[in-house]
């Protein structure tokens, strides 16, 4: 399909897992597309694909990521802001450093790009931020995280209402995805291959989500034909949080 | 059109209604076989899409409708439970029988339909109900109470059928509209004076400075009909033009 021919998109953290399967899937659907991450290009990224070093978290590395959509693309019709970072702790055991970590990516990071892009996005331009379950339904030592994915979903009501009609914003709220950060939370598991068949157990879909089921609803939501879409978190999740949490088939 | 519905059957009900044919119209130009399952027929119906005498509140209808559509179709992958009405009054102005009327078609309809299609859409490899729930589900607008509360019914039912027949490969979810340019829309304005004026108002408390047409709606109903949306499930999608994104707005 052709929904995202002669736009331009930035997509952050697009190294691998959610990032880089909605850069593929707006690099099928037509689009040029620049991604970033904190490491070197990836052998593995398509030779149209632009590449950026850089860290979201830093002021510098922002301007230098604007800068160079400008310079690219003139003006950008889709930002979306995937790069994200997960830290397994309550909040007893968070340091002052995973703050700055964790809040630097996920809140300043986001807060940041919008502020410098949405000045050179185009009318008609679609804001799309990825946000969690989490936001509303809280992860078990997962805190920070939790509280920085509801920052996401209240920045994604306020850019909606205060930059539309040109710019629509909405948030796609996984839940489970297979990807390295799913894996990290099933390791402090104690039985993690348990945790893995209870998880599966609570997904009406009977399955966990791939990261191309997240690029399938983030390649709508970049279309014109989300064009009455804003100002929304859509919840992704395989049917997860429809569902009590407590199931007594399970114990 | 990219004909992401080629192969695949679908079912709306209300179909010939203002949201409804333009799903109908959407579906079929994107590959379906479609009917619109409604009262009365239309003046016209587009290409692919056949007209079936339906009414939801009929237990007998929808059992026989469905029974005969087994004998000529092999499978149903796309249910769409759209058939809807609005009564404008507050509950001390509704009769038991308005209250009884807009239940039986919003929420029991929806329960009847489904319940006489699944034996056909459990035979689908990837298949897709839709329900229409509302924005007022969520928040109300004046003097629309019983609608409201039937909304609210059709959320909660959303999540559990898809809670129940996720694990067959059934994905359910609802959609919830906000203000969309239909009849159902001018008949609210009709009682409220000055409808240009007042059309104007409402568009300005929209972030997108619009409020919706069927089309938009056809949008995503097309893409959670698809296999695009085959993660996505038990959700309630809101497509309002960002109006439930912000707090009542104060006139200064």
């Amino acid at each position: 399909m052709n929904r995202l021919q002669h736009k331009t998109a930035l997509v952050t953290g697009g190294r691998q897992g959610i990032g880089r399967a909605i850069v593929d899937r707006f690099v099928a659907e037509g689009a040029r597309v620049m991604t970033c991450g904190r490491g070197p290009r990836p052998d593995d990224l398509a030779a149209d694909i632009l590449w950026q070093t850089a860290d979201v978290s830093a002021k510098a590395d922002v301007e230098q990521l604007t800068d160079s959509v400008v310079a690219e693309f003139g003006e950008l019709a889709i930002l979306v802001n995937n790069a994200g970072v997960q830290i397994e702790k309550t909040i007893v055991e968070t340091t002052d450093q995973d703050w700055e970590l964790l809040m630097g990516v996920n809140a300043k990071g986001v807060f940041m790009l919008c502020r410098d892009l949405i000045p050179v996005m185009a009318a008609g331009g679609s804001i799309i931020n990825i946000g969690s379950i989490s936001a509303s339904t809280a992860d078990p030592g997962l805190a920070l995280y939790n509280a920085s994915k509801a920052f996401v979903q209240g920045l994604t009501r306020s850019i909606a209402v205060d930059h539309g009609p040109a710019i629509r914003c909405n948030a796609i709220s996984p839940g489970w995805i297979m990807t390295d950060m799913a894996d990290a939370a099933f390791a402090v598991a104690n039985d993690p291959a348990a945790a893995k068949q209870d998880a599966l157990a609570r997904h009406p879909a009977g399955r966990l989500g791939k990261p191309d089921d997240i690029a399938s609803l983030a390649a709508w939501l970049a279309s014109d034909e989300a064009g009455f879409a804003t100002g929304q978190c859509y919840t992704l999740d395989g049917g997860m949080t429809a569902a009590s949490p407590l199931k007594p088939g399970l114990f | 059109m990219s004909h992401i519905l080629e192969g695949k059957t679908a079912f709306v009900t209300g179909g010939t209604g203002g949201i409804g044919s333009a799903i109908c119209a959407r579906f079929a130009r994107e590959g379906a076989q479609v009917i619109a399952a409604d009262l009365a027929p239309p003046a016209e119906l587009p290409e692919r899409v056949e007209f079936i005498a339906y009414d939801v509140t009929d237990e007998n209808i929808c059992r026989n409708t469905f029974h005969e559509l087994a004998a000529r179709w092999d499978k149903l992958d796309i249910l769409v439970n759209a058939a809807g009405i609005e009564i404008e009054k507050t509950i001390e102005d509704t009769t038991l029988e308005e209250w009884n009327r807009i239940f039986a078609i919003n929420v029991t309809g929806m329960f009847l339909t489904s319940k006489y299609a699944l034996p056909l859409v459990r035979k689908s490899t990837a298949a897709s109900i839709i329900n229409f729930g509302s924005y007022d589900g969520y928040i109300a607008d004046p003097g629309l109470a019983a609608y409201c509360a039937s909304k609210g019914a059709v959320h909660a039912l959303t999540r559990a059928m898809a809670c129940d027949h996720g694990p067959e490969g059934i994905r359910v979810n609802a959609i919830c509209p906000g203000y969309v340019d239909t009849p159902m829309l001018q008949s609210f304005f009709g009682k409220s004076g000055d409808i240009e004026s007042l059309k104007q108002a409402v568009r300005d408390v929209h972030p997108t400075r619009t409020y919706g047409t069927p089309e938009d709606i056809a949008n995503l109903v097309n893409w959670l009909a698809s296999d695009e949306a085959r993660y996505a499930s038990g959700q309630l999608w809101v497509l309002d033009g960002g109006l439930s994104a912000q707090v009542q707005q104060m006139n200064l």
